[in-house]
């Protein structure tokens, strides 16, 4: 199993390499001028070159990518002036390896911009990925159980008319009425622990995370159900049953884990794409994790951020299918990996 | 200042069924409605309590020398960044942009022609570390502008008025490009003289206005690192010493300001603390609104800065519509005839004619979301005169006399119009407002939204546009910041760009009366020459007005002396707002 890891990440490694590669590509095949941008708004064609040279979009775009690679093994200094670090250290931004870029719309390193992000999109999909893994198995197994019954149509069919909502509309739907209207919670606004304690962390997270639950709900609910009914018919159950098992133990011991592989897989996909941040939910709350970034950084041109995000996503979605790989062989004794 | 003609749109994305809604509540609303515009309400203002400010979009950055947004101006001119100059609050537009000393004892001595200004700093004014602000600190902070290859973005004119040449800043200049620099601005104990390349008449109305000549203390300087690093001169400190770009800050009182060396006509400096809660989301204008519509709990004490969304005109009724204002923006929208395509003049006078102004103005959302233009130049600017090209058009426009001007024109018809517009809910409308009127006059009109990139491909000279969108806002209010920037072509022209002259025209005439606006020693001269500038830009349709922007805005209800005046570019002044204990 070892070597099988080492095997994915290594393949996991070119891959994110190859989406550097990509997003390099594409950003300047795009008709835009972030040096432009970056200049201001009443800069003559001598300034904005000047920018440019100052933040080497002047070099090919393989070049600048070379830079970045750079960056990543031994750090970068930005600006990449020897005279400036030589007479005024101070002003130049050192970036330790792992470097991911600078960005100059932020005027920040991309890897500062993304710590302070990530542990916002972390907290929204952790307390979401518990709203919505705890309710889709627990009414997947309860719909199965009364299989055919009202209260299992009603659960199939009320999680799926919340699926039918996009994420945005939920979100406004709850801050307008929850929270302004109805005043039933305060206006969401993201605290730290260190800011409110475990309690405020999870209040500020209750109606974002509450969102994008509402959202996954519905697929969990319906996978939980057919696998469980499919393993309640199954010959190994009805052995079970025949050796006077509780319906609980039966249920949760022996029918559920049949339901366990495609939920590892499902809860190891969206919880990697939701670390990556929820862009939609994010901007709805105004919350600002990776989301937000990701949102900003494509509409000001900010390649360096970009192409932190897209490693950093890429990093979560990669890890996220190996750790589901390796799950399989402990949760199902048939698998073996090597 | 150009503007983003989609974030300023954004609000309106459901100006249609909103305006039907308004229209269902008209009951209400047609006898209920907002205060007279620039009226002060809300109470008489008293010192203490906390200010909410809810905001709905980041600032790019809170370094004094590369803030460029208007509402940031403005409130930082307050709160934190007192210039040598401000301007007072007040809501006569005249006394509005009236620059007062500020930091310095005085609004400033020109020489003979305007070319150099001397101002002396107060004695005892400090930083909020409590150290003395020197008239290096003003010279430093001046310097940093050149930098712009290392702190990027802003407001640049001191780079072309400012008289030095090849300066790279202070943190590459050599010995010999410092000392030049140190000619050009004079520092004399407290006194400091700034020498110009050529008259600057209106100096004192852009350092009131901007805040790149503001002084920095230079052992706090760490460059492009310093861009959300605040160090305060004025009666609030921002908590932590660090703005968040996307989250705002907590402002509280300056233990080292001294009221006494400060005049109340700038700042009345009421609230204990002012928070700033930033919402960058794209739904932020209308969640804030609802908050404050809702005027719950904190809410009560909260000033929102966006302008109320024509999705929420119905619920501007009753109680809340008297915590409600309606003002115009210093904000105008226009069109821009390509010269290069649309070469003759009675092709475009037949363009102005056409136009249904009013359909314009109820497409962009109504009575309360814009007003009809007469001029590019904003009523709020001083010197402003209606332009007399523009100034007699019909409201719903004039398809016979643009039929009469596109055939006296000898063009053969339909004639092809290529309009290019950034796309928006709202812009789609207004330009199918303009496509009905010119295509029943003899035009036959193309439709062109274009979306992230508008004003890079607006701004280049091979480009297939005919006509095109663009708004567009003083700098600071003289239209010395408006009419050179969008149609001298000097500052605009090189081979690949016609920059913000997005029409690419060009007028020795005009020019001619740039220089004579620009080499004026008094403002009053120099507006007579603008006018004349104005007027000549009328008769080529360089531009065809459209409107101006209304701010409707809204306030909790324990708000108190809220006011938007001129001088904060007709924000919510936060210079003179209070709350209720």
């Amino acid at each position: 199993m070892f070597a099988y890891a080492v095997r994915r990440l290594g393949i996991g490694a070119v891959l994110l390499l190859s989406l550097t590669l990509v997003t390099y590509f594409l950003f300047f095949a795009v008709p835009s001028d972030p040096a432009k941008q970056a200049c201001g708004k009443n800069c003559n064609e001598e300034q904005i070159e000047q920018t440019r040279v100052a933040l080497g979009y002047d070099k090919p775009w393989i070049a600048q990518w070379g830079d970045f690679m750079t960056g990543l093994v031994k750090g970068r200094d930005f600006p990449a002036d020897e005279e400036l670090r030589a007479n005024n250290p101070n002003i130049v931004t050192h970036c330790a390896a792992p470097c991911m870029g600078f960005s100059f719309v932020n005027q920040q390193t991309v890897n500062e911009i993304l710590s302070g992000a990530f542990p916002i999109s972390a907290s929204i999909a952790v307390v979401a990925l518990v709203f919505w893994v705890t309710g889709g198995v627990l009414f997947g197994i309860l719909a199965a159980m009364t299989k055919g019954s009202f209260l299992d149509r009603g659960l199939v069919g009320l999680t799926l008319i919340a699926y039918a909502f996009p994420s945005f509309f939920i979100g406004k739907f709850l801050i307008t009425y929850v929270s302004i209207k109805w005043g039933w919670v305060e206006y969401p606004a993201y605290l730290s622990i260190e800011e409110g304690g475990v309690s405020g962390w999870l209040s500020s997270l209750f109606l974002p995370a509450l969102t994008l639950a509402l959202l996954f709900l519905a697929g969990y609910v319906r996978i939980t159900r057919s696998y469980v009914l499919e393993s309640l018919s199954e010959d190994y159950i009805r052995t079970a049953k025949a050796k006077g098992l509780s319906q609980r133990t039966m249920i949760f011991k022996h029918a559920l884990r049949a339901a366990l592989t495609p939920l590892v897989t499902m809860i190891g996909l969206d919880f990697a794409g939701l670390l990556g941040g929820a862009i939609i939910t994010e901007n709805v709350f105004a919350y600002n994790g990776l989301g937000v970034v990701a949102l900003q950084s494509f509409t000001s041109d900010d390649l360096p951020t970009m192409v932190g995000l897209v490693i950093l996503i890429g990093s979560f979605v990669i890890l996220a299918n190996i750790i589901v790989d390796i799950l399989y062989a402990v949760i199902d004794p048939r698998v073996r990996l090597g | 200042m150009r503007i983003n003609v989609k974030r300023m749109l954004a609000a309106s994305a459901a100006a249609t069924l909103a305006i039907g809604l308004a229209g269902c509540g008209g009951g209400d609303s047609g006898s209920d409605e907002p205060n007279a515009e620039g009226s002060s309400a809300g109470g008489e203002a008293v010192a203490g309590g906390t200010l909410y400010y809810l905001q709905h979009y980041p600032f790019e950055s809170a370094d004094p020398q590369r803030i460029y947004y208007g509402l940031e101006l403005a409130n930082f001119r307050r709160l934190i960044y007192r210039g040598l100059v401000g301007f007072p609050i007040s809501e006569d537009p005249n006394e509005a942009a009236t620059p007062v000393a500020d930091l310095a004892t005085d609004t400033g001595t020109p020489n003979e022609d305007a070319s150099s200004w001397t101002f002396t700093i107060k004695d005892g004014v400090t930083w909020e570390d409590g150290s003395a602000i020197t008239c290096e600190d003003f010279r430093y902070g001046a310097s940093r502008v050149f930098a712009n290859d290392l702190i990027t973005g802003g407001p640049n004119y001191i780079l072309s008025y400012l008289d030095v040449k090849n300066y790279p800043g202070p943190y590459k200049a050599n010995d010999k490009q410092q000392a030049a620099f140190d000619q050009a601005i004079e520092c004399d104990g407290n006194t400091i003289t700034y020498n110009f390349n050529k008259p600057w008449a209106d100096f004192p109305l852009a350092v009131a206005s901007l805040t790149m000549m503001d002084p920095y203390k230079e052992s706090v300087d760490q460059g492009a690192k310093s861009t959300w690093q605040v160090l305060s001169n004025g009666p609030y400190i921002v908590e932590g010493g660090k703005w968040a770009k996307n989250k705002g800050a907590t402002l509280v009182r300056n233990e080292n300001y001294d009221a006494s060396l400060d005049d109340p006509v700038l700042r009345q400096a009421l609230p204990d603390v002012i928070e700033y809660q930033i919402n960058p989301s794209e739904t932020s204008v209308e969640l804030i609104i609802d908050r404050v519509i809702a005027d719950a709990g904190n809410d009560q004490y909260a000033v929102p800065a966006p302008t109320i969304p024509p999705t929420r005109y119905s619920q501007i009724v009753g109680p809340v519509k008297d915590r409600s204002v309606l003002v115009d923006s210093p904000y105008n929208f226009y069109l821009v005839p390509n010269f290069d395509r649309v070469t003759n003049v009675d092709v475009r006078r037949a363009l102005a004619a056409a136009i249904d102004l009013e359909g314009v103005v109820k497409a962009r959302g109504g009575e309360f979301a814009a007003a009809r233009a007469k001029s590019i130049w904003n009523t709020g600017v001083g010197g402003y005169v209606d332009n007399p090209a523009f100034a007699d058009l019909p409201d719903n426009g004039d398809i016979e006399l643009a039929k009469q001007l596109l055939a006296d024109s000898g063009e053969a018809t339909p004639y092809p119009i290529n309009f290019t517009y950034s796309q928006s809910d709202t812009t789609d409308k207004i330009a199918a407002v303009l496509k009905e009127n010119w295509d029943a006059a003899g035009f036959d009109v193309t439709l062109d939204p274009l979306t992230d990139t508008y004003y890079d491909v607006i701004s280049k000279p091979e480009k297939t546009s005919d006509v095109m969108f663009a708004g567009w806002g003083a700098d600071w209010p003289s239209a010395m910041t408006v009419l050179p920037p969008l149609f001298d072509s000097r500052p605009n022209f090189s081979s690949t760009t016609c920059g913000n002259n997005y029409g690419c025209y060009q007028s020795d005439a005009f020019e001619a009366l740039v220089d004579q606006a620009a080499n004026a020693t008094d403002i009053d001269e120099q507006n007579g020459f603008l006018q004349e500038a104005d007027a000549l830009l009328g008769e080529d349709v360089a531009y065809i007005p459209l409107y101006l922007n209304k701010f409707y805005m809204l306030r909790g209800s324990k708000v108190t002396g809220y006011m938007n005046t001129p001088s904060s570019s007709m924000n919510p002044d936060l210079g003179a707002i209070g709350v209720e204990q």
